[in-house]
């Protein structure tokens, strides 16, 4: 996709920004991206070439509407600031999202997008939030199969101290307990 | 209902809320799903949380001011109210835990505390969800935590918000540099509602901004924590201003009630404007007026909450006169 302004480089700069429901989107190249930020109309302070390379700068200053807070109006934070960083912006999910719509709307088609294009958002998933791994609270159908995965773990760690001291005998039964809880993981 | 009663450290504090997006596996998301998914997920929803207990409400029966009046009360919120087509929400018992329906997520269940009471509001909402988990599959993965239509929920997919009333900070010209420090730790500052009127009420919701990579647990820390040097740094001031200022401040906010007192009509603007005063008076132990009264004038007075509890409130005319005797209704034994 081109620069929305130059029409000649590459968009890698992705803006969206919805202030009190007006919005604007642009698509630009990095140097179109600086000359708009230099004019005040993006308005990103602490913009550099790279402008989101720390979550910290991301939140801290970056948006019209923080300015306007300090006046008393308050905006949208904008939902999703995203630079492709993927070479298969046509890539389809099965619910018919294209990996390019979801950047551009900044919003998922159905929960299997988040699997076909797991890896193509994890940039932008790491721009957003710092971290691309989840922790804390899992469903309770997880949860089972995350005890059974910790438990496997466990024991296959005693199997290795038991082959190591010899304990032939103790490393086979913990075997049979190892393919035990592998196959109750299976039948999940 | 949460408004109207006593709570945590309520001289700054407003309110606490927990909100946790939950999605169905197999459906696409809000937005697009067909008209036969929308019902299919609804009556799914409402069969999990069928009994005595829960009580399911048809947004699509009620007026466009009684709709508003439920984002007024944070019941549900203002995208639910202005909702097209099929809407819905489920609330207990007690009307402090509601779960929207097809809003930016198939379900949002909300939990609502007076006060500074992070704990509590998560206990209620979790409640809520353990029921959902045991009885529907939620959309999940291993890497990105609970599915949600917007990449910006990942995760846990919680938003724990704080309603503060931050005269002083605002005064001191002091927002802007909270703004920046809370931006550093995750959390984000705006005007209750994102309305801009509401800045003269200085009020304003903070909350957490990131739910990917972090746990329940520590987001929880993290707000408890800061939220409460916040209250303490306001508090601190109120004490200051209190002793250097006390008759001034106390002269002024006993006139505002009078003049609230003996008004036949007050706008809502009007009433904005005088909220503030009444309530760092009352904060400060200047005036003796509860708090928690205050803040339940403020939603109450709002003009879709007067037009949806009040008859022949139509106009912005009578709903000023319906206003004033809402004033007197609520606030007017106290003996100041």
């Amino acid at each position: 996709m081109l620069c929305e302004k130059c029409n000649k480089n590459e968009a890698t700069f992705f803006y969206h920004e919805n202030v009190n429901g007006q919005v604007r989107n642009y698509k630009l190249c990095a140097d179109c991206a600086n000359e708009l930020q230099k004019n005040g109309e993006l308005n990103i302070k602490d913009f550099t070439s790279s402008p989101f390379d720390s979550i910290g700068k991301f939140f801290a200053n970056p948006f019209k509407s923080m300015d306007k807070l300090f006046s008393g109006v308050f905006g949208e934070t904008p939902s999703l600031l995203s630079s492709i960083s993927s070479g298969r912006p046509a890539a389809k999910c099965d619910c018919g999202m294209t990996l390019n719509d979801f950047l551009e709307n900044g919003m998922a088609g159905c929960p299997s997008c988040y699997e076909t294009f797991e890896n193509d958002i994890e940039p932008t998933v790491k721009r957003i939030h710092g971290k691309t791994v989840h922790e804390g609270h899992s469903p309770a159908r997880f949860r089972e199969k995350n005890d059974l995965k910790k438990q496997i773990e466990k024991l296959e760690k005693e199997r290795t101290d038991a082959v190591s001291s010899e304990n032939y005998e103790k490393a086979a039964e913990i075997r049979d307990k190892i393919n035990e809880l592998k196959n109750q993981l299976k039948g999940e | 209902m949460w408004f109207g009663n006593k709570g945590n450290d309520n001289d700054v504090a407003v309110s606490t809320r927990v909100r946790i997006a939950r999605n169905l596996s197999g459906y696409p998301f809000p937005g697009r799903l067909s008209a036969e998914q929308e019902k299919e997920i609804c009556s799914k929803v409402a069969e999990i949380y069928k009994g005595k207990e829960w009580k399911i409400n048809d947004l699509s029966k009620l007026s466009k001011a009684e709709r508003e009046s439920l984002a007024d009360k944070h019941i549900i919120s203002r995208e639910l109210a202005e909702k097209e087509g099929m809407s819905e929400y489920i609330s207990n018992k007690a009307g402090d835990v509601n779960i929207m329906l097809l809003e930016e997520d198939h379900v949002r269940i909300q939990a609502i505390e007076p006060g500074f009471n992070v704990k509590t509001a998560m206990e209620k909402a979790y409640k809520a969800e353990e029921i959902l988990d045991k009885n529907a599959e939620i959309a999940y993965s291993e890497k990105y935590g609970y599915l949600t239509h917007c990449p910006t929920n990942l995760g846990t997919a919680i938003r724990i918000s704080v309603m503060l009333h931050l005269p002083s900070y605002t005064r001191a010209g002091q927002i802007r540099e909270l703004a920046l420090q809370l931006a550093k730790l995750g959390l984000t500052i705006r005007g209750e509602d994102g309305e801009g009127s509401s800045a003269s009420a200085y009020l304003y919701q903070i909350s957490n901004q990131i739910t990917l990579g972090v746990s329940e647990d520590e987001i929880v820390e993290r707000i408890e924590k800061i939220i409460g040097q916040i209250i303490e740094g306001e508090r601190s001031m109120h004490e200051k201003l209190a002793e250097s200022s006390k008759s001034a401040i106390r002269e002024s906010a006993r006139r505002k009630y009078g003049m609230l007192m003996y008004s036949e009509s007050i706008s809502s603007k009007e009433l904005t404007s005088y909220y503030s005063d009444l309530r760092l008076a009352a904060a400060s132990g200047l005036i003796k007026l509860p708090v928690e009264k205050l803040d339940e004038l403020m939603i109450r007075s709002k003009p879709y909450t007067i037009e949806a509890e009040h008859k022949n409130t139509s106009s912005p005319e009578e709903r000023d006169r319906a206003r004033a005797a809402l004033v007197r209704e609520i606030i007017g034994n106290a003996e100041i």
